[in-house]
């Protein structure tokens, strides 16, 4: 077990963004990364852990820290844990390190993210934050909740796990889990909620939640009408 | 041991007066009190222990210069003798400068994967001092202003359902609609025979959609 190597998962655009930090994990700490499209975060390093990476300059401006911020709260939702790690922003060669004084609203963003109790790391490029992304993944699987099932889901599955994958507020995670671990979607309709929190590896109170939502009655009425934007919503039909 | 080591934390949870600051009488002076002056009241009380300053009842600073770091290990103990013993949130503040930035990952690991808490690193006292009174702010701000903290929104899980059961192939937008007012959840989809589904949509679909649900 021990010697199994780390899973993570990686969202599609760090792989334009950080390729270095990728291909660090890979090569130097023996990680197995799978890219893949998560909808918020941009790691996950655990069942129930992910990890958003912002550059410093993120949190300088307001509009781009309102952003993080967005996929902070969308983070929430899903996952138990979550890490941001604050990464210096790199400067381009021959621009000289700007020495300037540490602006006041970098340390309004911290104070704002330290009262969220959202746990913050900091890391002074992409090979640090990939150290940092190894190391907790460890601390996860020594707690016993690392990723415990491949990432990579075959053929069908992948329609199937693009299923579980609009159930809201359900983790890249557990959808996995659910793939590899139950028989079926009507398996995962007839399970109880405890043995959803075993199999897809979810709190009991998230689990409860799904469970609502694979028996929640629909009712045509509260479908918010929209209007198709294109204006041909009733024609076709 | 433990009753030495528990002592110099006894202070531990002080009443802070609303938009003020206790410090450690070692900090008179200091130029982090000197540029807090102004910008927030701070006091300066004796026996505060491990803790550096006191910002409310229930959170406090324990500062680390690049003295200590450099020093060895003794702040390590400090901080696992301050996590045994308090149940006060702990921020360390820790100066990283070139010749401390070699210590800085261990010491991160060391706060925040392995103790649990809160760290921010400063270049010198006056970082510290601006930081501090961030926080400071922070605290006597409304919670719901903070734009990091879970917002409680319930949605209608309609919308959701259909798009959930438009994944299934050969389903689109119509078909979902039609199946989830027949069978009323997926729950009930689920668990629907190739028949029953054949009553609202066609052979071949209702064939494809029973596949794919149930095996």
């Amino acid at each position: 077990q021990r010697s199994a190597p780390l899973r993570l998962l990686a969202a599609g655009r760090e792989l334009c963004a950080a390729p270095g930090l990728i291909s660090a994990l890979r090569a130097a700490h023996g990680a197995e990364v799978r890219v893949c499209a998560l909808r918020a975060g941009s790691y996950v390093v655990s069942s129930r852990t992910a990890v958003e990476r912002s550059l410093r300059s993120e949190l300088l401006s307001p509009r781009r820290r309102n952003k993080v911020a967005q996929r902070i709260q969308r983070l929430q939702r899903v996952f138990e844990r979550i890490v941001v790690i604050v990464e210096k922003d790199r400067h381009r060669p021959g621009e000289a390190p700007c020495r300037a004084q540490r602006p006041q609203c970098y340390d309004a963003a911290l104070s704002a993210l330290a009262r969220a109790g959202l746990r913050v790391l900091f890391s002074s490029g992409q090979e640090e934050t990939a150290a940092l992304l190894r190391d907790l993944a460890w601390a996860e699987r020594r707690e016993d909740a690392a990723l415990a099932v491949p990432a990579a889901v075959e053929g069908r599955r992948q329609e199937t796990l693009n299923f579980y994958l609009t159930i809201p507020d359900l983790g890249y995670p557990a959808a996995l889990n659910m793939c590899h671990r139950f028989a079926s979607v009507r398996a995962v309709a007839n399970s109880s909620p405890s043995a959803l929190a075993a199999g897809a590896q979810l709190s009991l109170q998230k689990a409860e939640q799904i469970h609502r939502y694979l028996r929640y009655t629909f009712d045509r009425q509260l479908l918010p009408e929209s209007p198709d934007p294109k204006g041909r919503s009733t024609a076709r039909s | 041991m433990t009753t030495k080591a528990n002592f110099p934390v006894t202070a531990g949870p002080v009443v802070v007066p609303y938009g003020h600051v206790i410090g450690n009488e070692k900090w008179r002076g200091s130029e982090i009190a000197q540029r807090l002056q102004g910008k927030i009241r701070l006091i300066f009380e004796d026996g505060l222990g491990l803790v550096d300053f006191h910002l409310s009842n229930r959170t406090c600073i324990l500062y680390i210069s690049e003295a200590d770091l450099v020093a060895g290990n003794e702040f390590k103990r400090r901080l696992v003798r301050f996590r045994n013993a308090s149940s006060l949130g702990g921020i360390v503040i820790v100066e990283r400068t070139q010749i401390s930035d070699q210590y800085f990952l261990p010491v991160q690991k060391l706060v925040v994967l392995e103790l649990g808490m809160v760290l921010f690193p400063v270049a010198n006292q006056g970082e510290a001092s601006q930081l501090i009174t961030q926080l400071v702010r922070e605290q006597s701000k409304d919670e719901n202003s903070n734009p990091f903290l879970r917002k409680q929104c319930s949605q209608l899980a309609e919308p959701s359902l259909l798009r959930t059961v438009q994944q299934i192939p050969g389903v689109g937008k119509t078909k979902a609609l039609l199946l989830l007012q027949q069978f009323g959840s997926i729950h009930w989809l689920c668990n629907a025979s190739v028949k029953e589904l054949e009553l609202v949509v066609g052979q071949t679909v209702a064939q494809q959609i029973y596949n794919f649900l149930c095996s």
